[in-house]
């Protein structure tokens, strides 16, 4: 069965990608800068969805693993000369080697080990940017330039608008390419390892193989995502890609539902207007409470990101899509009950 | 099993409220380091009532996430009463002891001492009462522990304020060994972490000797290049889960499908 069955479906997706596209143009600054902080993310959450929601392997690392593909096109087009477009793949490519090389140790071990090793990436690969100072800057950071289309430089430096529409071309793109992963053998390999390894291992799925994949595939995700990152800001600094953010990720699955593509980036988009409702909050606290002005802004996304996390893990473990998807259950069989 | 890594942002907590408690309401030394014993009881108490028994059936990596996500809210709620700024305790003991030609400060001595102390009853407890038996069985099994009549939930209850307590003592020591900061709290998750997986998840003396083992490693990492210190304990990580992931006194889990 196709992924878009029926012309009504696809006349609503026609319908959604023009919206989103004149979205960009009528909507304040501000607020487009939190759409393509939305794709960028939404993008590495996909890689995440990819190791995490479809073969099982907790991933603690996917903000370090972000910086690679970021530093990777910093470098490259910064050294080298290389185009924009040219570090693109190179990015992604880079970063899911990365992940390959810290996938290792899941020949030995497994679950909550392979979770440890993760975190231990997130700060090993953090900390070998900041010490690497001659190819990456130390803790200065790394400019990057800015990508031109015809003559107008995108991002930062530019337009935003334009970055928008970079970013969401980007992220149909890898909608469409995590959304076929899932129906092919190797992604009915990441879920059987996900499921059950054992049994997985006993019908002849290569177990470091499948994971092997998963995390070059959801590696090369962030990849992307961090080439997005380091070509909208211009400038990259290691302290950009902390443990807090790659807890943030993890947090926008488990909000949205792990297993799906769709729970993925409604995970991502309710954690981002959490963040964005946040600073509207700091600001309108900071301006009452003028004492506590410095605190606000640092404590407050963290305790309101906790509070939503935490509420979703006892109430709705199975994430916002399980609840949209009764939702439509209950709307198509009302009223009877099944 | 649970594996607590919100107990750094725990322990900075009950730090910050014990100076708190010392400086705003000005009470004497011992009648607050009581009451900061009690607070961490009664947060272990509550912790595990509000946060931890509504996950029991579920898999192991949801009762992670959730630490994780009150370490954040802890080192949010500090952000947020205490700001940025850092103390030190007045009671700290000053001046250096010097003997057997080595020169020690006196507050770290005190914490050796006190952790070698906290390790012996630990293990008298676990090996010896009739409570530490339990909290072993329960750990093991938890059907063949209720077969046994014990009460499963009053033993998880008994564990987190027991730990909440220990992380009251924890905090008074940090506190006299380094200062009261916001970022105390994050050597739970990067040394904590790794001195319990050198170890051994489910080993006492495990524990010991991968603190001991940790501390080594990074003062002789240390001595040639400063900045290889902070990444010594994720590196010896590393190689722990790659080459003994049950860590060197831990037990070896055997699956069964």
């Amino acid at each position: 069965m196709a992924i878009v069955r029926t012309k009504t479906q696809w006349f609503l997706i026609a319908l959604g990608l023009v919206f989103f596209v004149t979205l960009g143009l009528f909507l304040p600054d501000d607020w487009v800068v939190w759409l393509i902080m939305l794709g960028i993310y939404a993008i590495a959450v996909l890689g995440l969805h990819i190791l995490t929601g479809l073969c099982g392997q907790f991933s603690m690392g996917q903000a370090a693993f972000m910086a690679v593909g970021a530093y990777t096109a910093a470098v490259l087009s910064s050294r080298y000369g290389l185009s924009p477009w040219a570090t693109l793949p190179l990015a992604g490519l880079f970063a899911g080697l990365v992940g390959l090389i810290f996938a290792t140790p899941a020949l030995r071990i497994k679950g909550f080990y392979l979770v440890m090793s993760t975190i231990a990436a997130q700060f090993i690969i953090v900390w070998i940017l900041k010490e690497w100072r001659t190819w990456t800057g130390g803790v200065f950071g790394i400019a990057v330039p800015a990508i031109e289309v015809g003559g107008r430089k995108l991002g930062l430096a530019g337009s935003y608008v334009g970055y928008w529409w970079l970013t969401l071309g980007l992220l149909v793109l890898i909608l469409i390419l995590a959304k076929n992963i899932q129906r092919t053998t190797t992604g009915r390999r990441f879920v059987a390892v996900r499921d059950n390894d054992l049994a997985a291992e006993v019908i002849g799925v290569n177990l470091f193989r499948t994971k092997l994949v998963a995390f070059f595939i959801g590696c090369f995700f962030a990849g992307i995502a961090g080439w997005l990152w380091a070509h909208f800001y211009t400038h990259i600094t290691p302290d950009q890609f902390t443990f807090k953010d790659s807890l943030w990720f993890l947090g926008m699955i488990i909000v949205g539902g792990m297993g799906s593509t769709t729970g993925a980036i409604f995970g991502v988009t309710l954690i981002r207007l959490t963040d964005k409702t946040v600073d509207y909050l700091s600001q309108i606290l900071s301006n009452a409470f003028p004492s506590l002005s410095t605190q606000v802004p640092f404590s407050l996304p963290l305790i309101v990101f906790a509070l939503v996390v935490i509420f979703f893990i006892l109430v709705e473990p199975r994430g916002l899509y399980h609840r949209f998807q009764r939702l439509q259950l209950y709307y198509r069989l009302h009223p009877f009950a099944y | 099993m649970v594996l607590n890594l919100a107990y750094g942002e725990m322990i900075a907590i009950l730090s910050y409220f014990l100076y708190w408690l010392l400086t705003s309401q000005g009470l004497p030394l011992g009648l607050a380091i009581l009451l900061m014993f009690v607070a961490g009881a009664g947060m272990g108490f509550l912790l595990e009532r509000s946060f931890i028994r509504p996950l029991i059936g579920q898999p192991f990596l949801a009762l992670l996430m959730m630490t994780l996500m009150l370490m954040f809210l802890f080192k949010g709620i500090l952000v947020l009463i205490w700001g940025g700024e850092s103390f030190s305790y007045d009671f700290a003991p000053g001046g250096i002891i010097e003997f057997a030609g080595v020169s020690v400060l006196p507050a770290p001595l005190w914490a050796f001492g006190a952790a070698i102390f906290i390790f012996l009853l630990l293990t008298l407890l676990f090996r010896y009462t009739k409570i530490g038996l339990a909290m072993r069985v329960v750990a093991a099994d938890h059907a063949v522990s209720q077969s046994l009549g014990i009460k499963v939930k009053q033993i998880f209850s008994l564990s987190w304020v027991i730990s909440g307590a220990l992380a009251a003592i924890c905090g008074i020591l940090l506190g006299l060994v380094q200062m009261v900061t916001p970022e105390m709290g994050d050597i739970g998750l990067g040394k904590g972490l790794v001195v319990v997986l050198l170890g051994g998840m489910n080993s006492i003396p495990g524990a010991l000797v991968g603190g001991l083992t940790l501390g080594v490693a990074e003062a002789l990492g240390g001595f040639y290049w400063t900045d290889v210190r902070e990444i010594v304990p994720w590196v010896l990580m590393l190689l722990i889960l790659i080459v003994r992931p049950w860590g060197l006194f831990g037990e070896r889990r055997i699956e069964r499908i």
